[in-house]
């Protein structure tokens, strides 16, 4: 089922994230997506994520698809300027991938190619309004394309930022240059969340939370101090640090989060660290398998 | 105001090294340099010690009123008489100011500064990125604070969703969206920052 249609049904959404690889091998990413056959109204794809660099996300996405998995392909405005954008939206559709995430992308400095020149050429509402102006058959320059792309796109927004003033401009913005939805960086916070989400109630599109189950303490801090936008509770931390099984742990804190901004939001998208190993596990304790 | 730095000393003698030896001379920028203390008398005399340290054919330092702008090489050179006598120049200023001095002398002319942002003084503070030359200028929307330079990202229609308890996360100082959102919404006119702004018509610079 398309995920634009999943999404008008009201249904709970449930995505899940997978990286391609970093080199020519794709088979080990097909493999971990395949452990969440039956679980995910969708798979997301990332794009050069936290700007490691990693195969194009048209391929895995197109792979994928072969596979029989929607999916919701990235795609920054941080390593492509318009031309290259355009392109990059007509052979995704032509690849069959139908729902995009727009976002600008982290900075070049944060990953492993930190000398990169920064293009950021268009910003996330200017390539949202790209996606738009394609969609009805033409170009950024208003001149027709022969055929359409039929994308369903989406938006980033941080529930944790703040004040909230600037970042209700962006994501009004967002919501004015059509994205269908909004997906949100990892909530560990049910509390700070339903907060964002009370001022965000307004928008209109349905919210899906991000969720990343904790694995460790040590991986909690490595998180806090290395991921931006990323804010670990100390509750959290010291749970985790007496937890016989951290993992375990982690899946719990990650459940409970979830029951407490579930009236909050309309879906929840799984990233996981290291693989979907447990998140059939994860989804089956919060009620959301079958 | 150009902003520069200094480049590490390792890259300017690898560069002086692809140059036949001859003498050098060590010349500074009246303007913008010497006020941010990158190409004044004591940077010029302390770079002019270390060549002459590593054993380089160095002359006296010199400084000039602008490097990027000048009458002729003649009048630069009758303020400076030793600058024609010098085999190469390292300029301590902006890339314009030794583009300028390479075009004028028609001698080898080597940078010995980085320019990194078009920026500001404000008594001893220099305040960098204030413009990084879009050639559509739009700072006036945005409360005299430019998100093209300010934003690490260029965000022209709103902050990205890094910027956590007003600051960026890329470089650790206040994300300039904040300060125009203050700054609009307590000059009252928050209603600018309204409708979708496009990207920078790159045309426009040709
Ligand atoms: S809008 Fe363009 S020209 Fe104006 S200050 Fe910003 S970068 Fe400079
Ligand atoms: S935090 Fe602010 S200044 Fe930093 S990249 Fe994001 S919008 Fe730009």
């Amino acid at each position: 089922m398309g995920f634009a249609y999943v999404l008008e049904s009201g249904k709970f959404v449930v995505t899940a994230e997978v990286s391609p690889p970093r080199g020519t091998d794709i088979s080990g990413a097909l493999a971990g997506a395949g452990l969440l056959q039956g679980l995910v109204d969708a798979v997301n794809v990332t794009d050069n994520q936290r700007s490691m660099m990693r195969m194009s996300p048209i391929v895995l996405c197109h792979k994928l698809g072969e596979m029989g998995f929607e999916t919701i392909m990235h795609m920054t405005c941080r390593d492509r300027n318009r031309l290259a954008l355009q392109s990059d939206l007509l052979a995704a559709h032509a690849m069959g991938i139908r729902n995009i995430l727009a976002m600008s992308g982290d900075y070049p400095t944060m990953g492993d190619q930190p000398s990169t020149k920064p293009v950021f050429d268009l910003d996330s509402v200017q390539l949202l309004q790209l996606i738009e102006k394609m969609n009805n058959g033409y170009d950024f320059q208003d001149q027709p394309i022969d055929g359409h792309t039929s994308i369903c796109a989406g938006a980033v927004a941080n529930p944790y930022a703040r004040p909230f003033g600037p970042q209700l401009l962006k994501i009004n913005k967002k919501v004015s240059a059509k994205a269908r939805f909004i997906q949100t960086q990892a909530v560990f916070d049910a509390a700070l969340f339903n907060e964002f989400a009370d001022v965000a109630m307004h928008i209109g599109i349905p919210i899906i939370a991000g969720i990343i189950p904790i694995r460790s303490a040590q991986n909690a801090r490595f998180m806090n101090e290395k991921i931006p936008g990323v804010k670990i509770p100390d509750e959290a931390i010291s749970r985790m640090e007496t937890a016989e099984d951290p993992a375990l742990e982690g899946m719990r804190i990650a459940a409970e989060t979830i029951a407490d901004i579930r009236t909050n939001c309309r879906g929840i998208h799984i990233m996981p660290i290291g693989g979907h190993g447990n998140t059939r596990r994860l989804l089956e304790m919060c009620g959301l398998v079958g | 105001m150009l902003i520069t730095r200094p480049k590490p000393i390792e890259e300017i003698l690898s560069m002086l090294e692809m140059f036949p030896e001859t003498s050098i001379c060590v010349v500074g920028c009246g303007i913008c340099a010497r006020k941010i203390q990158t190409g004044g008398e004591a940077q010029v005399s302390m770079m002019t010690a270390r060549l002459q340290q590593r054993g380089l054919d160095v002359m006296d330092g010199k400084m000039v009123r602008h490097a990027c702008s000048t009458e002729s090489w003649d009048t630069m050179v009758e303020e400076n008489p030793a600058l024609d006598k010098a085999g190469i120049l390292l300029v301590m200023s902006c890339g314009a100011g030794v583009s300028l001095l390479g075009r004028l002398s028609g001698k080898p002319t080597l940078p010995a500064l980085d320019t990194t942002s078009l920026g500001s003084a404000l008594k001893d503070e220099v305040l960098e990125n204030f413009c990084v030359m879009c050639g559509e200028c739009g700072v006036g929307l945005y409360g005299g604070l430019c998100p093209k330079s300010g934003c690490p990202k260029s965000q022209v229609n709103g902050p990205c969703g890094g910027s956590i308890d007003g600051d960026c996360e890329i470089w650790g100082r206040e994300c300039i969206w904040i300060k125009i959102y203050e700054r609009l919404e307590s000059m009252g006119m928050l209603h600018l920052l309204d409708g979708i702004r496009p990207p920078v018509n790159h045309d426009r610079r040709l």
